[in-house]
């Protein structure tokens, strides 16, 4: 026995010494970790944060333009493999939105997965020593307007329902805020990003979609352009108009002017989600039957609604009709435009009852599109119908309707295609918030 | 780790005494069963040393013995007989009794030691070659398995060919970590990743997301040889499992392949013929010119829909779709050689098989062609070594089914294509767009293919020399290791004639996988028998175990027309996932038998993994194990019982976090040609630990009626603590999930065994064994909120972690009778039970079946959802309630209405799994061929169910926690096959 102890000892000695030497640690294999970004980012790294983030922008796209429209009844979405497109979202009989539903829960997490993107990026750029101060500004500036512009996305889905602001710590999320708080906080993160953006020097590389505004005062354009929708939105009118002429509006221009989201085929890269062809079946996206029924005559806007050989039908719901917005699985999705400008300059300007401008705005959208100069009462209320209505047409299918009629209390004015139907004002917070 | 071998090497040379044997003279011998038959294969030793001979076909056999000698005589199915041969004996005949409670069968308890099941501590399952693919075979291993094992919830995922199976022994033991038990290979660590061939690339099952657990892959142990095996051994839990460590948190199968016997080589050759066809089909809507019309709100088209609907009637053009695409017999074919022998050195088991099946839709199908060797050698007395490789080639042709966004698979496809529509192809072989549907299902089956095809390697090595033998002390050294290897490649090609594929313009996807497992194990046994009633067997070892997997998935769209490879598209987008651990155990064992009645056995493992948030740190799992066998003790004597026995035995084990759960990443995410870094959705956690299993389990094993019917009561408690859960985390974190230790798990459950032979006459023979078991699981506690998971949200119905709840809990919405959310349902079964069986007619007619009964238990069925989504369900028009609204409206409704009641469904069956009839041709004129068997076998041919799905077997998102989920799935299929076997 005594030999075969010994046996064992010198085994067990022997393993004690090739284990001392085998220990390993492999580390991640597939990807960089945020830590090894915090430390000290170069500029390369950076920038990768930049186009990511502005890659991340546009995930789940479609799906919040598809969840918007719907609800806003500017199309219907047909999906042969998810119902809830004609049920809940359009509160067919007693369903109505639920906290766990995709469209709600994909959109809301894709949101905060670029302004999380975003909060590194600052962090990263706040933590280097290799990029000069107006470059560093020139990061905070960008990371700061792009992260409103997704919390405001977000504001819109869930709006009296509120978003969470501070969400730099994931282990330690700030409240809630309520709707009043979370459009204020966004408006002066805006503000913030300005201020940065200010003699700010921009070292990154952008996309095409920022064509005309890739340099700081560029963005500061982008920014303010930005600014003039939350400041409508909180009724700001007179400062919408401060922000609107530091903007790129531009009443005379093209109305495609502006900031867009790009798509390509390339490695990595993401199609548009929210384009099918014409006249497809089962996954289909249809302009609501009210979008023809209500259009001016010769209005060129009803080419965003072409007419399909055959109609498509499905849970007693009909079109004959294609959206058509985006036509190719590259094209572009507008952050924010030209065309929009205008609109808030009426707007801000119908709400400041400077009614000829107001008009003189409405006309230019009118007559760009084909359609005679407007010939309605020149009233507040008129104005804002007709202004509500150009909206419509001119930003169809680029998530504004249901937020314009809700912001104008006018829910109750969109069609109901049966009779159990509900307009939902405002999307549930997920239910993994734990709000 | 060269120092270690050295030392072992040292070892050997030095330590190596060597023994003599004088010869004798010769003895020859027949074996018979009780009833007068001979029993061939059945070892004959003489008692310590290493000589021997093996019976053959007539039970005969002829030895050199000493004098004095006593031989031992075993065979499995058999109790083990020692006999001393007198000095005057020359002939000596052994009648054997069958051992229907497995008593002398021998059993692992370490991860070197063993030890007959009389003397067992646990509730080891065993399954033999026989009742693995003696009675009606399936297409691949994992299937095999299915109905077998007690105490298993064992689950296909689909009817696709090439397997995809789920095992979890006693419940759940793992929410996020693996579920599946570990599969070894005569010593070898197979790898059973199921690898995602990147379908979601067109179906967009999981989507915005590129990773999918709905891609319906098969599990890589389905590449193994059934026919290979010859027995597989079960440990169920850590009470059994802890020596494995780290690995061994969902069970061990531990499987042995056949072996070389020495004696005449003997060649056996096995040719099977047969078909398969869908289980099941559901039917489809006939339509009218009305319901035609009513496909449509809209007017004009309500009327040409019903136009439509006239016209393909006139011209005789109404077809049943599903049975075009699910109908198809497909023919099936195996062969099988192998060869064994040996002389008193060296012996071999070769085998090379083919098997060619097609599925039941066209241009599906499963290949497997599969060579092995296994060589044993002894060196001198002391020194055995073993050597096992395999070499497998598996293709597997899975088509396209399940859960989809894009209505591509055939099943959704099928979902809203009505008996009206026209989707056969014109004279040019062109196929029409499907109206209905944004894909033509026979189109896709004609040109889109979607392949797994595996090279695979296995090999491992057994070394077991004896380093020291006296009298009463032996000393083993036991090396053990080997290497499983294999390149897998997924191919799912789109072509761009496709109707889906209008905007992709043909799609390749192809998946480049390399995976290898190695594994090796050094370790020193001592038997010390410090008198005939003290006996210690001690083992230490040495453990390490490594993996290396990388998957490279590649998505070419615009693919030139005809071509798949990658670089003839337009564009192309790549991932890659590695994944690479090493883990290193030291254990120490020691087994104590007292007066061949009491045995105890305590051991510990210290494990530490790469894949810990703390690579150093060494976990400890503890194991101890008590059997006291009664009868032997004399405690109960001669009467009732022949043999009874309890035990208990206590374990721990754990589950690794997952690779790469401790890092926070960015991952790519490029835009316009830029390359851009994103925050993943998953977060890390640096501190993240093992899930940790404790199990202790209790049993009664007893024999009565001159042993002729025996039972096994098992009682087990299995806990899991700091189970991981990727628990979703808010979102506005940035993050959408993140690993965390989340709480506690609790699996209980009872398992009985009985096995008899109720018959045995000269003529007739029955054996018999039925087992019943059941599991119940409860979260015990909850660090975080409760989770929802596993399936597609509340209004469908859904798994939900919960404390004080069932882990397999099924909740949803039920509107208007509640708010809010209520329990609808438990994936778990009431119970299970299953009964193997075999009847002998004369000795040469053989009736075997394996019938299995799953009581209830609930699926999440959404496949008549989709199908009454889109207008075609078999019974739409129906109204069984006779309250005025049709079935499909009706259910509709209520899922508007809010309730997903109506899609958790029991999906409980009494299946038939398994027939088989044989016959064994005795007299064989001329002397080549000396046996000849034939037999033909049903297998899942017969099913009583109540759930109105394909097969109450199924598993939208595979082999993970989620089992149960129905979305138009890969039907289920019944084979029927001819079989010959001609030994030479």
């Amino acid at each position: 026995m005594k030999r075969i102890i010994n046996n064992y000892a010198l085994l067990l000695v022997a393993m004690a010494v090739s284990i001392s030497s085998c220990k390993k640690e492999y580390g991640n294999l597939n990807s960089p970790t945020i830590e090894d970004y915090l430390k000290n980012a170069s500029k390369d790294q950076l920038n990768g944060l930049v186009s990511g983030s502005l890659s991340g922008m546009r995930n789940n796209e479609g799906s919040y333009l598809d969840a918007v429209g719907v609800i806003g009844r500017e199309i219907y979405r047909f999906s042969n493999a998810d119902p809830r497109f004609v049920t809940e979202l359009l509160g067919s009989g007693s369903t109505t939105l639920n906290n766990t539903g995709f469209y709600i829960t994909n959109p809301w997490s894709s949101r905060y997965r670029t302004v999380k993107n975003c909060n590194v990026l600052i962090e990263a750029a706040t933590n280097s020593t290799l990029i000069a101060e107006e470059e560093r500004k020139g990061y905070l500036g960008f990371a700061k307007t792009l992260k409103a512009y997704e919390l405001l996305l977000n504001l819109n889905l869930t709006y009296s329902n509120g978003i969470r602001v501070d969400v730099s710590d994931p282990n330690n999320l700030g409240p809630i805020l309520s709707y009043d708080e979370s459009i204020a906080a966004i408006s002066s993160l805006l503000d913030e990003a300005k201020t940065d953006l200010t003699g700010a020097d921009v070292a990154f590389t952008l996309t095409s979609g920022f064509t005309g505004f890739n340099d700081a005062g560029g963005l500061v354009k982008f920014n303010r352009a930005l600014a003039a929708r939350v400041d409508v939105y909180r009724q700001q009118w007179t400062t919408a108009l401060t922000d609107l002429s530091a903007s790129f509006l531009n009443l005379t221009g093209d109305f495609n002017t502006g900031i867009s989201e790009e798509f390509s085929t390339g490695s990595g890269d993401q199609l548009n989600s929210a384009f099918f062809p014409q006249n497809q079946n089962g996954e289909v996206r249809l302009a609501h039957p009210t979008y023809t029924d209500d259009i001016a005559t010769n209005d060129d806007r009803i080419n965003k609604a072409t007419l399909r050989d055959a109609s498509a039908s499905n849970s007693g719901l009909s079109s004959d009709r294609d959206v058509w917005v985006y036509t190719s699985s590259t094209a572009p999705i507008p952050v924010i435009r030209n065309e929009e400008l205008i609109l808030i300059y009426a707007e801000a300007n119908i709400q400041t009852d400077h009614f000829t401008e107001a008009v003189d705005a409405i006309n230019t959208i009118r007559s760009g599109h084909g359609v005679a100069d407007y010939s309605g009462a020149v009233t507040k209320d008129a104005l804002i119908d007709e202004m509500l209505n150009q909206r419509r047409y001119s930003l169809f299918y680029e998530g504004h309707r249901w937020i314009d009629m809700r912001r104008y209390d006018k829910l109750g004015d969109l069609p109901i295609d049966r009779p159990d139907d509900d307009v939902w004002s405002a999307m549930p917070i997920p239910s993994v918030e734990n709000p | 780790m060269r120092k270690l071998m050295f030392t072992v090497m040292v070892f050997l040379s030095v330590l190596l005494p060597s023994l003599l044997f004088a010869q004798g003279r010769t003895v020859t011998g027949r074996i018979t069963d009780a009833n007068s038959r001979p029993v061939a294969g059945v070892s004959i030793t003489i008692a310590r040393t290493n000589a021997g001979a093996v019976s053959d076909a007539d039970g005969r056999f002829t030895l050199s013995v000493p004098e004095n000698a006593t031989i031992l005589i075993s065979s499995a199915g058999f109790k083990s007989q020692s006999l001393k041969i007198e000095s005057s004996q020359t002939e000596i005949q052994v009648k054997l009794e069958e051992d229907f409670a497995k008593l002398d069968e021998v059993v692992v308890t370490g991860l070197s030691t063993n030890v007959k099941r009389r003397n067992l501590a646990n509730a080891v399952g065993t399954i033999s070659s026989k009742e693995l693919n003696g009675v009606a075979p399936a297409q691949t291993f994992d299937a095999a398995l299915n109905g077998k094992v007690t105490g298993a919830y064992i689950n296909a995922n689909s009817g696709a060919p090439g397997g995809g199976i789920s095992v979890k022994l006693r419940g759940v033991t793992s929410i996020f970590g693996n579920t599946q038990p570990l599969y070894v290979v005569d010593g070898v660590y197979m790898d059973n990743t199921a690898t995602s061939a990147g379908l979601n690339a067109v179906t967009g099952a999981a989507a915005g997301g590129n990773a999918s657990t709905q891609d319906n892959p098969s599990s890589r142990i389905a590449d193994l040889r059934a026919e290979d095996i010859e027995n597989i051994e079960i440990l169920k839990g850590a009470s059994a499992a802890a020596i494995y460590g780290s690995r061994a948190a969902a069970g061990v199968i531990i499987i042995t392949t056949k072996r070389g016997k020495q004696g005449k080589t003997k060649i056996s050759f096995t040719q099977d013929l047969g078909f398969v066809e869908a289980r099941k089909l559901l039917g489809v809507r006939q339509f009218s010119a009305q319901t035609a019309g009513s496909l449509s709100s809209d007017s004009a088209t309500s009327v040409a829909l019903s136009q439509q609907f006239t016209d393909a009637k006139a011209a005789g053009k109404i077809y049943d779709y599903e049975k075009e695409v699910y109908g198809h017999k497909g023919f099936t074919r195996n062969s099988v050689l192998s060869m064994t022998g040996g002389n008193d050195k060296t012996s071999f088991y070769f085998s090379a098989a083919q098997k060619n099946e097609d599925g039941i839709v066209h241009n599906t199908g499963y290949r497997n062609t599969s060579l092995r060797l296994n060589v044993d050698h002894r060196v001198n007395d002391n020194i055995k070594i073993g050597i096992s490789t395999n070499y497998v080639n598996s293709s597997a042709d899975r088509g396209l089914t399940g859960n989809d966004n894009n209505g591509v698979t055939y099943s959704i496809s099928l979902s809203s294509t009505p008996d009206f529509a026209q989707l056969h192809p014109d004279k040019f072989g062109v196929y029409p767009n499907n109206p209905f549907g944004a894909s033509n299902v026979l189109q896709t089956i004609a040109l889109m293919r979607n392949n797994e095809d595996v090279n695979r390697f296995t090999t491992g090595v057994n070394v077991e020399a004896i380093l020291q033998k006296g009298t009463r002390s032996t000393t083993k050294f036991i090396g053990r290791g080997g290497v499983d290897f294999y390149n897998l490649v997924t191919s799912a090609l789109f072509p761009r004639e496709l109707q889906s594929q209008t905007v992709n313009k043909g799609t390749a996807i192809q998946g480049l996988t390399k995976s290898l497992n190695t594994n090796y194990i050094l370790s020193l046994v001592n038997t010390f028998n410090a008198s005939d009633k003290l006996g210690f067997t001690t083992s230490a070892g040495y453990t390490q175990e490594g993996g290396d997997f990388n998957n490279v998935l590649d998505v070419a769209t615009q693919v030139a027309p005809g071509q798949s490879n990658i670089d003839q598209g337009g564009a192309l987008t790549a991932q890659q996932f590695r994944n690479k651990f090493q883990n290193e155990g030291i254990f120490v064992q020691e087994e104590a038998s007292i007066i061949d009645a009491i045995n105890l056995t305590a051991g510990v493992r210290f494990d530490r993994s790469t894949n810990n948030g703390d690579v150093s740190k060494f976990y400890v799992y503890p194991k101890a194990g008590l059997s006291v066998n009664l009868t032997k003790m004399r405690i109960l004597d001669g009467g009732f019982f022949n043999n009874l026995k309890l035990r208990s035995a206590y374990g721990q084990s754990a589950n690794f976090p997952a690779f790469g759960s401790k890092f926070t990443t960015l991952v790519a995410s490029n835009i316009t040609g830029v390359q851009g870094s994103i925050v993943n959705i998953q977060g890390g956690d640096p501190n993240i630990k093992p899930e940790r299993q404790t199990e202790f389990e209790a049993g009664l094993d007893f024999s009565v009626l001159n042993s002729k019917l025996n039972f096994e009561f098992t009682f087990y408690n299995k806990k899991i603590n700091d189970f991981l859960l990727l628990a979703t985390v808010p979102p506005s974190s940035g993050f959408s999930t993140k690993f965390v230790n989340a709480g506690d798990l609790r699996n209980q459950g009872i398992e009985i065994g009985m096995n008899a032979q109720p018959l045995s006459l000269r003529n007739v023979r029955w054996n018999t064994s039925i087992n019943f078991w059941f599991n119940r699981s409860k979260v015990t506690k909850l660090t975080i909120p409760p989770v929802i998971l596993g399936s597609f949200g509340t209004s469908l119905g859904t798994f939900q972690i919960e404390e004080g709840k069932s882990a397999t809990q099924i909740v949803g919405n039920d509107a208007p009778a509640h708010t809010g959310l209520v329990v609808l349902g438990n994936q778990e079964p009431k119970f299970q039970m299953n009964t193997f069986n075999e009847v002998t007619f004369f000795n040469k007619v053989s009736l075997r079946f394996l019938i299995h009964w799953k009581y209830k238990g609930d699926n999440v069925n959404l496949t008549n959802l989709l199908n009454d989504f889109g207008s075609t369900s078999a019974d739409y028009d129906a109204d069984p309630d006779k309250n005025g609204v049709p079935s499909g409206p009706q259910r509709i409704g209520q899922f508007l209405g809010g309730s997903a009641r109506g899609f958790v469904q029991n999906s409980g069956y009494l299946r038939f799994r398994e027939i088989g009839l044989y016959y064994t041709f005795n007299k064989i004129p001329g002397n080549i061929i000396r046996g000849l068997r034939a037999g033909v076998s049903l297998n899942n041919f017969i099913t009583i169910t109540k759930y109105a799905g394909y097969d109450p077997e199924v598993s939208n998102f595979g082999t993970g926690f989620s089992t149960g989920v129905d979305v138009d799935p890969f039907p289920a299929s019944k084979r029927a096959m001819f079989s010959v076997t001609i030994d030479f």
